[in-house]
């Protein structure tokens, strides 16, 4: 072996939860706008009072308002559940039950997705006209 | 549990000042959001799934204790994403930052802008409350 001055260049392939840091970051810059903007818009300034079945329906059948909560839906549960694994590894340290509770976490985040996203994909007009 | 009672206690005994404060409140208000995010969802789909029970899920939100629940999410989101964005940009840009002296600082500038962000809209759904709910300012 020759010893050498030069850092050897290696290449490391990311693993899962380096891919989820970046993931959080970079949602969590999406959601400044997509989760604020819903916040301020349905809580502020039309406000839980004016709704109605109809105002949800509708609402939920309207192509642009659709799309905005199909990438709200993808980002901000995927970014908490996520954050609560993280926060959970704090509290668990066996590596064992900390896999069996990501795991958890994931099907309880596919199946609360999916309920989401079949009910936006299935509303195509309002409820009940 | 053990672990448990350890990290809690840590929590409480450890005295980080402003940083220890700002982790946590970012922590729980993280929690705080993902917690009525995991709801929302669920009752939203109802829409679809059980349209005459949406309406009982609306009647819920309307109601003044679901209300002063709605006013500390806002708090919630604007917080965690106000402090989102001071970790972030320290993080990418600013490295040179992460001094206790500036994050000190910094961290209760994040707090500042959430709630100057947040009392306006907190106003608001207050007199939507009292308007609805107590029949104040001309309400029913």
């Amino acid at each position: 072996m020759t010893a050498t001055s030069q850092p050897r260049q290696v290449s490391v392939k990311k693993n899962f939860d380096q891919v989820a840091w970046t993931w959080m970051r970079y949602s969590a810059f999406l959601l400044i706008p997509l989760a604020w903007g819903h916040l301020i818009w349905q809580d502020v300034v039309v406000g839980v009072h004016a709704m109605d079945l109809d105002y949800a329906a509708f609402r939920m059948a309207s192509i642009g308002w659709k799309l905005y909560d199909i990438f709200l839906l993808g980002f901000a549960f995927a970014h908490g559940m996520n954050g609560v694994r993280q926060v959970l590894r704090d509290y668990i340290h066996n590596p064992k039950t900390f896999q069996m509770v990501s795991y958890a976490l994931l099907v309880a985040w596919l199946v609360i997705t999916a309920m989401g996203a079949i009910a936006l994909f299935a509303i195509n007009k309002p409820v009940g006209s | 549990m053990s672990y448990l009672k350890t990290t809690l206690t840590g929590y409480a005994g450890y005295r980080g000042r402003e940083g220890q404060w700002t982790f946590l409140l970012h922590r729980v208000t993280g929690l705080g959001v993902v917690l009525f995010l995991a709801i929302h969802i669920i009752d939203t789909s109802f829409v679809y799934f059980a349209p005459k029970l949406y309406e009982e899920v609306l009647a819920v939100y309307q109601s003044t204790v679901f209300g002063l629940g709605e006013i500390a999410l806002v708090f919630c989101l604007l917080f965690h994403g106000v402090n989102g964005l001071r970790v972030a940009y320290l993080d990418m840009f600013a490295p040179k930052d992460w001094t206790i002296e500036k994050t000190r600082h910094s961290a209760k500038i994040a707090l500042i802008v959430a709630l100057v962000i947040w009392v306006p809209s907190a106003a608001v759904m207050v007199y939507r409350i009292l308007h609805h709910n107590y029949g104040l300012f001309g309400g029913a």
